[in-house]
């Protein structure tokens, strides 16, 4: 049994009864537990994940109806909720919160009989690009457990590399799902804004964050989007994408597609030789393929980076302020303490790069500076959208590398916190002007992984999945040495 | 550039208690120094651009009980109602 | 000369669910903290989802007050820390980003004065605080967040009052056309909650806060006015700064704490997209407003030729407005109109008994066409309405029921005059000198039919039997 087959070879091994539900999910289970001390993806593993196996199991043999996933493991980033067990967002002021209702994405999983095999470790409240900011300790790259696996869905990004699951749901604010799948050499998909419900994914910068998945496969990640998608009356942000079929035509190849390279994320100060050529690589291998690539610049992407800790620090600032721990929270007694005291107390247990945060939402939107930060940054997002819409007018697809650099030793880059931002240069333009955005795994260089970023206009993942398919279709990458 | 005392009133008004500021200060103030930059975009004029929708999409007014005991639920509560630390 | 402004909260009472939920709008039934659920309870990954018919009866209240109105609303974050808050944040609207808010620059004739209403707003009411004992010495504070998301319309005027009275009569007015819109029901305690800021010729502006009435706002406000008249004469300087009404001892205290941070970090709410309303939908909406207290009023004194105090008091009141629309048959108009302002308002004087009442508006034209052809006294009338609130039986069954039909046999009527002429002989005697001495025989027929005689026959018949 191969526990590194996507997610349409399980489903097709299932149904020709190469191995049942319960064999599988047990061999993930082992898996965890083998590598898991090591890679620490798991923040909590799902302790009736074998029971859930029987049931599907159950439904197979009797013939009865089966959902799409057909018992597939599937793990979560421990920032949506699932009914009567623990979300923590990697945090300690939500060590002990168990979520009273499921979050909309893993409904539609569970619908679907996946078997949603455990929570996967994050930066705390998705704060970082790492997992080095999680309160329960930083997850391996299992190409190199030297180095992190990048953020913040750094555990689902790691979980799905190392074959401990055969897909995992992350969710990206700023590339916090593309980050970790170019560290971790897996494909990674941020949705337009409003394709997936938010209901049940705990806010950070709720106006530009989406769920997406994490997989082995573009076309896993089309099937698990096919499932997820689509509006939801418990989110007012949701767009009604009539149930396309993301699968449909998945090899129809991109002969004749126009791709801009964005100029500003191939020669930016931070980006590495190494990265460089694999995406130089990269545009000639798309222009084998039949695209016209040619340059593209974007003016306002070199204040992207600062727009974007401007407007997630706001949003946070606020987002984060029911943590009181008065209505949920952990164990900390409020007798003899003043309402302030104790809020302020209790608060101070947020994690070093959560406290910077709130003290940055605090300061940049507020009445004597918001003219300076936090409404220049909403400006920028604004014009950033205009040049967007503009340059897909004359283009199908931009690309870039999605990280400037490899994965990186960990304590390497958390030092200083400009080049810290920095490693999100090429992500956070699809956070801020709503569009979908992929990371492919395009290339192995010293030992560790290089993704190739594609981006396409609003609701266009059909044909993104489409380019995304074709580059992939052209690389044979090693095997995971974990 | 903003100062120690700033951030002190910030943390304050974001209700953190902090021990030691000193651990934060200069990360705080290079990440806003960084944001400078925004003051070289030139975007003074742009509208504000936003996710619209249309009023017949919105949630129909209907009372649908929650059909759980959120209170037990909840953290600390005495009796009917939810603990909090006392005001002032 | 004295300046006042006033900040309304009002609640959309007529709502069936909550600004943001699908837990009730009205709370007040409910046992402590079981009107709730994850979204009102800022449960982490909750999401508002925005009520339409909030939307469209506050556009309502400001198409009413001759506001403008947006093509697009938009939501903002009021971000500070309090126990009642579960977000500690609050949604309302913010006129930040262009005017995005429910309605601006309106206008309301109080006393053929213009007030301006500066803006009005759509936001959620928080939860609500429990002391344990005493304030001083309580050791915790207990939260019952059954009102939190419950939707709730700031109205903010500009500083137009000049007098309490007028500050009165304008929460009068905004009672009624409140009412009239079917959006509130301003009876309802805690429904209608008011700030006011008061400042008097070369002083400072002072806001009054926590007044729990319309009752005390004018109360409130001319205390104030009186303070600080008093502290002007004396030459002391009247300071900016916030009060709270104490409702015990009726005086405005100052908020001694220091004034809190004005620092709400206001953003937009991303959860809620930008609502359009085009024309078309505020057409619709116009379409829909009932018409206002004052055509209302004008349209039943020129139609219907009812006194203009009537026509006031059944215009300004939107249930017996209702009854009367309902009952009028454009016949006995007048009539019924004063049937109701009479006889029915009495009989419903709260809303309890509005609600039990079984009266429909055909017994009103009923009772009064009844009483018009002499099937009824006025007297068995009462009786008979009393009954029909009641029961809400058809007015044929009732009269029969208790008896209340007119004696208007002859026969009948003719033993009962002979009997009452037996026993009254000194008033036959002094009624043949003095012809207005009838009417004392015709009471005493009255009398022996409890009211039920016809009163045109009794007087024919008495005179004939006297020979008059």
């Amino acid at each position: 049994m191969d526990l590194g087959i996507s997610a349409l070879n399980y489903v097709s091994s299932i149904k020709n009864g190469e191995f049942t539900v319960e064999e599988f999910t047990s061999k993930s289970l082992e898996r965890i537990s083998q590598v898991d001390e090591k890679l620490h993806a798991f923040l909590r593993v799902n302790d009736l994940a074998i029971k859930n196996a029987r049931e599907i199991d159950t439904k197979i043999k009797s013939n009865q109806n089966v959902g799409k996933c057909y018992g597939m493991p599937i793990s979560v980033k421990d920032n949506m909720c699932i009914e009567g067990s623990k979300t923590t967002c990697a945090s300690k002021v939500l060590e002990n919160f168990i979520a009273p209702y499921t979050s909309t994405v893993i409904s539609k999983l569970n619908s679907e009989d996946a078997i949603i095999i455990g929570k996967t470790n994050m930066d705390e409240f998705a704060m970082g690009l790492s997992t080095e900011y999680s309160a329960y300790g930083p997850s391996r790259n299992p190409w190199n457990i030297d180095y992190v696996p990048g953020g913040s869905s750094g555990g689902s990004g790691v979980s799905v590399s190392a074959n401990e699951c055969i897909a995992s749901l992350g969710s990206d604010t700023g590339g916090s799902i593309r980050n970790p799948a170019s560290f971790c050499s897996v494909v990674g998909l941020k949705p337009t804004y409003g394709l997936v419900s938010r209901y049940g994914l705990v806010s950070y910068a709720n106006s530009i964050e989406q769920i997406g998945p994490m997989t082995k496969t573009v076309e896993d990640s089309a099937f698990l989007l096919n499932i997820i998608s689509g509006i939801d009356s418990n989110d007012n942000t949701t767009v009604d994408n009539k149930n396309q079929d993301y699968l449909n035509n998945i090899d129809a190849g991109i002969s004749g597609k126009k791709i801009g390279i964005v100029t500003e994320m191939t020669n930016s100060e931070g980006l590495s030789t190494d990265v460089l050529n694999a995406t130089n690589d990269a545009v000639k291998t798309f222009e084998k393929l039949g695209a016209n690539c040619e340059q593209v610049s974007l003016q306002m992407i070199p204040y992207t980076v600062a727009a974007y800790y401007t407007i997630t620090s706001t949003e946070a600032g606020s987002n984060l302020a029911r943590y009181d721990n008065i209505r949920y929270g952990y164990e900390f007694d409020s007798s003899g303490f003043e309402f302030n005291s104790y809020i302020s107390q209790a608060r101070s247990k947020l994690g070093p790069e959560v406290i910077r945060r709130m003290i940055l939402g605090g300061f940049v939107p507020s009445a004597g500076h918001a003219g300076k930060y936090f409404l220049k940054a909403l400006k920028v997002k604004s014009k950033l959208i205009a040049e967007i819409n503009h340059v897909f007018e004359k283009f199908d697809f931009l690309i870039s590398p999605t990280v400037p650099i490899q994965p990186f030793k960990f304590g390497e880059k958390i030092q200083d916190p400009v080049s810290f931002m920095m490693i999100d240069f090429n992500t956070v333009t699809a956070n801020l002007t709503g569009i979908p955005a992929i990371s492919v795994p395009y290339k192995i260089t010293n030992g560790l992984p290089i993704g190739i970023q594609i981006m396409a206009n609003r609701l266009e993942e059909h044909s993104l999945l489409q380019t995304a398919y074709a580059l992939e279709k052209t690389v044979d990458l090693p095997e995971v040495p974990v | 550039m903003v100062t120690e005392e700033e951030i002190s009133n910030v943390a304050k008004l974001m209700k953190i208690d902090l021990e030691d500021h000193t651990a934060h200060i200069k990360r705080v103030q290079k990440m806003l120094e960084y944001f400078d930059i925004l003051d070289n975009a030139n975007v003074e004029s742009e509208e504000i651009t936003v996710q619209e929708t249309d009023l017949d999409k919105l949630r129909d007014d209907k009372h649908n009980p929650y059909d759980k005991n959120l209170l037990k639920f909840l953290k600390s509560y005495q009796g009917k109602y939810v603990k909090a630390p006392k005001l002032n | 000369m004295t300046k006042i402004g006033l900040e309304i909260h009002c609640q959309l009472t007529k709502l069936e669910s909550k600004l943001f939920c699908p837990c009730k709008a009205d709370y007040r039934e409910f046992e402590p903290n079981t009107n709730i659920c994850p979204v009102c309870m800022g449960i982490p990954g909750s999401l508002p989802l925005l009520n339409k018919k909030a939307v469209e009866k506050a556009t309502l209240i400001a198409m009413a007050l001759d506001c403008k109105t947006p093509n697009k609303i938009a939501f903002f974050r009021k971000n500070y820390f309090y126990p009642d808050l579960p977000k500690n944040f609050q949604i309302t609207q913010l006129n930040a980003y262009g005017n995005t808010s429910i309605g601006w620059e309106g206008k309301i004739s109080v006393e053929d004065k213009e007030i301006k209403i500066r803006r009005i707003q759509l936001e959620e009411d928080p939860g609500r605080l429990i002391y344990e004992g005493a304030t001083e010495k309580t050791k915790l504070t207990l939260v019952d967040y059954n009102r939190a998301g419950t939707p709730l319309v700031e109205i903010v005027t500009e500083p137009d009052f000049e007098t309490p009275h007028q500050v009165r009569e304008f929460l009068n007015i905004l009672s009624d056309l409140l009412e009239n819109l079917n959006v509130s029901d301003p009876g309802l305690e805690g429904a209608m909650r008011a700030d006011a800021n008061v400042s008097i010729e070369g002083g400072s502006k002072v806001e009054i806060k926590n007044i729990g009435s319309f009752h005390d706002l004018e109360k409130a406000v001319h205390f104030e006015i009186t303070r600080q008249q008093s502290l002007a004469e004396r030459k002391i300087e009247i300071i900016q700064e916030t009060r709270h009404w104490d409702d015990g001892r009726k005086i405005t205290v100052s908020a001694r704490t220091k004034e809190e941070e004005a620092e709400y970090r206001y953003h937009l709410e991303a959860d809620i997209p930008w609502v359009r309303i085009n024309d078309n939908t505020k057409n619709q909406l116009r379409a829909q407003m009932p018409e206002s207290i004052s055509s209302k009023k004008e349209r039943y004194v020129s139609k219907y030729g009812i006194t203009s105090q009537v026509a006031g008091i059944l215009s300004s009141d939107r249930y017996f407005s209702e009854l009367f629309e309902k009952a009028n048959n454009e016949t006995n108009a007048k009539d019924i109109a004063n049937m109701i302002t009479t006889d029915i308002m009495g009989l419903l004087d709260t809303r309890e008994k509005r609600e039990m009442s079984k009266l429909e508006g055909d017994h009103i034209s009923d009772l009064v066409e009844y009483i018009k052809s002499n099937k009824i006294t006025r007297a068995s009338a009462k009786l008979a309405l009393d009954e029909v609130i009641k029961n809400g039986k058809q007015l044929s069954e009732i009269i029969e029921d208790l008896d209340l039909g007119h004696v208007s046999d002859e026969a009948t009527l003719s033993d009962i005059i002979t009997e009452v002429l037996d026993e009254e002989v000194k008033a036959v005697e002094d009624a043949k000198q003095n012809p207005d001495i009838v009417n004392f025989l015709v009471g005493k027929v009255m009398q022996k039919t409890h009211g039920k005689a016809d009163p045109e026959l009794t007087l024919t018949l008495l005179k004939k039997n006297l020979g008059l």
